[in-house]
Order: structure tokens, then C-alpha cells, then sequence
């Protein structure tokens, strides 16, 4: 019996300063959870958001910076040769917040 | 020597003939309270001194690897440390691994035993067998699931079954033999209630609890009753086996018919906060639905987090590049965020309610898994040393039991064998082992388990 994740998770994120802090996740997978950072539309982070409510990119390199609360959707455990997921991947479950450095 | 019937049967010590056929006679019923009453009278139970009333078995199918979770090695060479990195916990010296951060923080209740072991064979059943029963056996000399034998020993609280799986079933994990989880001659009253479909769907619905087509509960309520006069009838001519269908179909009716008990199955009662919480996938929301069956008079409850280990994300993490390709990602994205969260939420859960102190938690799996990474850098089956933990009731946390070697390939102290996990678990419940016997094969009376508790525990 595989998994079938139905619903649509979602938080609401804010900005204080340069720290981003998310509300709680609705309809949670209870897949991980991860902040994305981007700086000028280019991905440079990712890091895990389940255990803490707030994060700070310590990154000062100025840039446009964006930042997005993601979970893993899992659809199946497929992988290619490399060894990546051909389906399963991580979405975009919150409101994007960015400042500029 | 005891007689049981006819038949002459070696005994051992402690239990005299009157008390040993009183608690045959309560058993084969499916025990009543003053059934009970006898047992404890005879001294088999000690429901005064049980600070576990309750028992929840997580069972993690497909056996996580002991290297890249509850027994690191961060020493270890390249090849046997693995990828992951180990999180200090709340208790020091105590280390896991960092995709359990909220595990970490309450470790101070959890006690690991990290020099699990068997010696059978590597396949899965095998590990099936021995969690579940405290036995390995072949499908012509079952042993009884730990659940049926508590079934039979506490009898049922309530409407609900005494010991309830959930989700599903074990399928196809390899090999067509033995899973551990029937009653065997525990009897067939004792079998375990399979909920049968998944709790996370928004179109689920016990599948055993559903009438089956055409039937309606008038049409029920009337074959109870037909049911009841045959059964007057058949009591002159009565049998053991007779006996235990009687019990089995009244449990059945009143599954079938009792609001109740369906509504214990209803977890739109449930805050979408807290079932939130368990996670919304099959694993957390069976969790939850265990604490409901717990705090509704069940005794045992077990969860199967996964019925197979094929074409799925699931522990069994060999990364061969086809049906059995789970792998880091699989570990780090799916598998240990569902477990941490399901988990804590489930011991939190049961705290905040009260029922923590009566209910033991028990995480087992079938085995662990090669130190060594495999060429396409996955793990493979390995039952020379695994970790499994438990928690709740009257368990001493904030401590390891037993250790493994330099990399976790054999257990170097305190080796633990898994009946003794079992053993504990009886024992914390009230469960005298050295006197408390059951009707075995032939209703010769058997000991529960050859195994002595995990004293460390308690």
C-alpha cells in the first residue's frame, strides 16, 4: 500500500528584519520541510525548517534575496540512474518573502 | 505434573493444577472480569503492580539501518559511517541521528537498546517472527502474536478489540512464510483486528467494519439472534472451538452494530491541529488513531509502517536500481521526518492525556542493516545487530541498553535477544513469567516466552 498524500499543506511566512518565521503548516505531509533561499533568482540554499520556527541567512553578499518555506511531495520512490527522483520533489508551500543586502 | 484433560503434562514451577485449569478455563472465554479475578487471585497477573496496561508497537517494516539512525558511528570509515551526522539529544552522551531532531529532544524518554540480535536467517519474516512472537517458528508450529496472547490473557476492556493492527496487514515481504502477527493457538478469539485501510485517505473507512453488501443492521441484529439460539443449542455439545467462534462472532456483532465503536474510528474528531501534528500521511495518522483505540480500551495496538518493501519508499534500503530502490533520499526526505513527527506526537499526545504512564511505546523492527554500504550505496538485511527502543509506562528513559562494535557489526556488551524486548513488555505489564502459563499446542500449558525481561528497563 504506498502513500497517497491528498490536500494542499500550506503556512503563511513573514519577514522581521532579515529572519524569516513561519506560522504552522496546515494539511502537514510530515515530509521535510526546508527554507529556500535565493539571491538574484538563483537558488544558493536550502535548510531544514522542522525543528526551529525562525531563520536567518547569515549570507551578506548583496543581491536580491528571496526566501520560500518548501515540503517534500512524494508521488513514488522512483529515481532515475543517477539516482534523483524522476517524480517526487519538493513544492513551494508558503508565500515568498525577500529583502535586498 | 498437571493434568489438562486426560493428559499428563510436565509443569513448571509455581503453578498449581486448580489455579493452572481455572486460567485455561477463563482464557478459552475470552477472559470476563471475574475471570480476571481468578487469574489474579492464582497469582499469573498482578494488575497492581502493571504500570503498563497499554501497549503500542510501532513496527517499522523494511528495518532502518542501525548506522544512519540510532546507532551512529561517526568514526567509521567513509564506507561503513554513511551519510547522515549525528545531533546531540536532551540527555548527554546520547547521540542520533540528525533527522530526528524532535526525537532528540526527548530522549530523556526513550531507552534504546542497541545490541538487538538474531540468528535464523536474514530475511524479513524471520525478523517478523521474532518481534512479534518472541519466536521464529515454521507456518506448521505457529506461535502466538504478543497481541493475541495479551488478548488472552486481559481479555477485552471495552467494544473494541483488545489488540487492534493498523493499517493493514503485512504482504509480500519476500518469502511466503509466517509474519507473526495470528493468533495460533492463542485461539481464534484472540485474534488481532485488522483495520484494513489506510487513515490518512479522506475516503477511508474501516473495511471490517462494513456491513457486507445488502446487509442491513436490522438484517445483522437478526442473524445475532438466530446466532444466539443456535448457540443455546450447541452449548450441551459444546467445544473449546465452539466456544472460541462464539466469542469471535460476538465480538464481530459488536463491532458491526455499536456506534461507539465506530465513532472510535472517526478521526474527523480529531483537531486538524494535532492531526496536523501526527503528519498527514499513513504512518501519523495511524498513530493517532492508535492513541484512539488505547483510550477506548484497547490493550495492544500495533502499526505496520508499510505492509510491503516492494516499488515503495520504505526502510528496506538496499538502492539495487529496481523494485527495491530506497535509498538516503528516501531517508531523509520521506522515511525519518514522517517517523520523528509521528512519533513525538504520539508520545506527546499520550502525556498530555494522562495515558503515558500506562502505556509502553515499543519501536521494533526485523533487523538491521550492513554496516558496510553496498556498491550502488544502499545497506542490506542484517540481523547481527540492530537498535530498537521503547518508552512510556514504567520504562526507565535517558538510556542506552547494550552497545555494538567499532561499526555497529556485532553487539560488544549486554547482547539482547528479541523475546527479552517482548519479555519486558509482559513483565512491565503486570505479567508474572516465571508462573503465568497458557494453554499451548494440544492445550499442553507453555510458558508466554523463555526469556527474561531487560531488567535495565524497570
Amino acid at each position: 500500500m504506498d502513500q497517497v498524500f491528498e490536500g494542499t499543506p500550506k503556512a503563511e511566512i513573514r519577514l522581521e528584519g532579515r529572519k524569516a518565521i513561519r506560522g504552522d503548516v496546515s494539511n502537514d505531509w510530515g515530509s521535510k520541510l526546508q527554507w529556500q533561499i535565493s539571491r538574484d533568482g538563483k537558488v544558493i540554499a536550502t535548510v531544514a525548517a522542522r525543528i526551529e520556527s525562525a531563520y536567518e541567512h547569515p549570507e551578506k553578499t548583496p543581491g536580491k534575496y528571496e526566501i520560500v518555506l518548501q515540503l517534500f511531495k512524494y508521488i513514488n520512490y522512483k529515481k532515475d540512474a543517477k539516482g534523483e527522483y524522476t517524480e517526487s520533489k519538493f513544492i513551494d508551500i508558503s508565500n515568498k518573502v525577500g529583502y535586498t543586502v | 505434573m498437571l493434568h489438562v484433560g486426560n493428559e499428563k503434562v510436565p509443569v513448571c514451577s509455581g503453578v498449581d493444577r486448580r489455579s493452572f485449569l481455572q486460567a485455561g478455563a477463563a482464557g478459552m472465554a475470552g477472559l470476563s472480569l471475574p475471570a480476571m479475578s481468578r487469574l489474579e487471585a492464582a497469582g499469573f497477573v498482578d494488575t497492581s503492580k502493571a504500570k503498563i496496561k497499554n501497549c503500542i508497537t510501532l513496527f517499522l517494516v523494511g528495518s532502518p539501518g542501525h548506522l544512519d539512525t540510532w546507532d551512529m558511528k561517526p568514526e567509521a570509515p567513509d564506507d561503513i559511517r554513511g551519510k547522515f551526522k549525528p545531533i546531540h539529544t536532551n540527555v548527554p552522551g546520547i547521540d542520533i541521528c540528525e533527522h530526528f531532531p524532535k526525537m532528540a529532544k526527548m530522549m530523556d524518554k526513550v531507552a534504546l537498546i542497541r545490541s538487538l540480535h538474531h540468528k535464523t536467517g536474514a530475511s524479513h519474516e524471520n525478523g517478523q517472527r521474532w518481534m512479534m512472537t518472541g519466536h521464529d517458528f515454521t507456518a506448521d508450529n505457529p506461535k502466538p502474536f504478543a497481541g493475541s496472547v495479551i488478548s488472552r490473557l486481559y481479555g477485552p476492556k471495552s467494544n473494541l478489540p483488545a489488540s487492534i493492527i493498523l493499517p493493514v496487514k503485512i504482504g509480500n515481504t519476500g518469502t511466503s512464510t509466517p509474519h507473526g502477527q495470528k493468533a495460533a493457538f492463542a485461539g481464534t478469539a484472540h485474534e488481532p483486528f485488522f483495520l484494513g485501510a489506510d487513515p490518512a485517505r479522506s475516503d477511508f473507512q474501516v473495511a471490517n467494519l462494513k456491513a457486507p453488501a445488502g446487509q442491513t443492521e436490522f438484517r445483522i441484529n437478526a442473524r445475532r439472534n438466530l446466532l444466539t439460539e443456535l448457540d443455546e443449542l450447541q452449548r450441551r455439545t459444546e467445544t473449546k472451538a465452539s466456544k472460541q467462534r462464539e466469542t469471535a462472532y460476538s465480538r464481530a456483532f459488536n463491532l458491526l452494530t455499536s456506534p461507539e465503536t465506530k465513532r472510535a474510528f472517526d478521526l474527523d474528531d480529531e483537531p486538524d491541529k494535532l492531526r496536523d501534528r501526527y503528519g498527514r500521511n499513513t504512518l501519523g495518522q495511524s498513530c493517532l488513531m492508535a492513541r484512539r483505540m488505547i483510550e477506548r480500551g484497547s490493550r495492544f495496538v500495533t502499526v505496520n509502517h508499510f505492509d510491503t518493501v516492494f516499488n515503495i519508499a520504505c526502510w528496506d534500503m538496499h538502492a539495487n536500481g529496481s523494485s527495491l530502490n530506497n535509498t538516503y533520499l528516501d531517508y531523509e526526505n520521506i522515511l525519518c521526518p514522517q517517523f520523528d513527527l509521528a512519533f513525538t506526537a504520539l508520545v506527546e499526545d499520550l502525556e498530555q492525556r494522562g495515558l503515558l504512564d500506562e502505556t509502553v511505546i515499543a519501536v521494533v523492527s526485523e533487523f538491521g542493516r550492513t554496516p558496510k554500504l553496498n556498491a550502488r550505496g544502499g545497506r542490506d538485511h542484517y540481523p547481527s545487530a540492530w537498535t530498537n527502543f521503547i518508552c512510556g509506562g514504567n520504562i526507565k528513559g535517558g538510556q542506552v541498553v547494550g552497545s555494538t562494535d567499532k561499526i555497529g557489526a556485532a553487539p560488544h556488551d549486554r547482547p539482547i535477544q528479541p523475546p527479552q524486548l517482548l519479555a519486558s513488555i509482559y513483565h512491565g505489564m503486570g505479567i508474572n513469567l516465571e508462573t503465568t502459563m497458557m494453554p499451548g499446542p494440544g492445550s499442553r500449558p507453555i510458558h508466554l516466552i523463555e526469556a527474561e525481561p531487560i531488567r535495565e528497563l524497570f
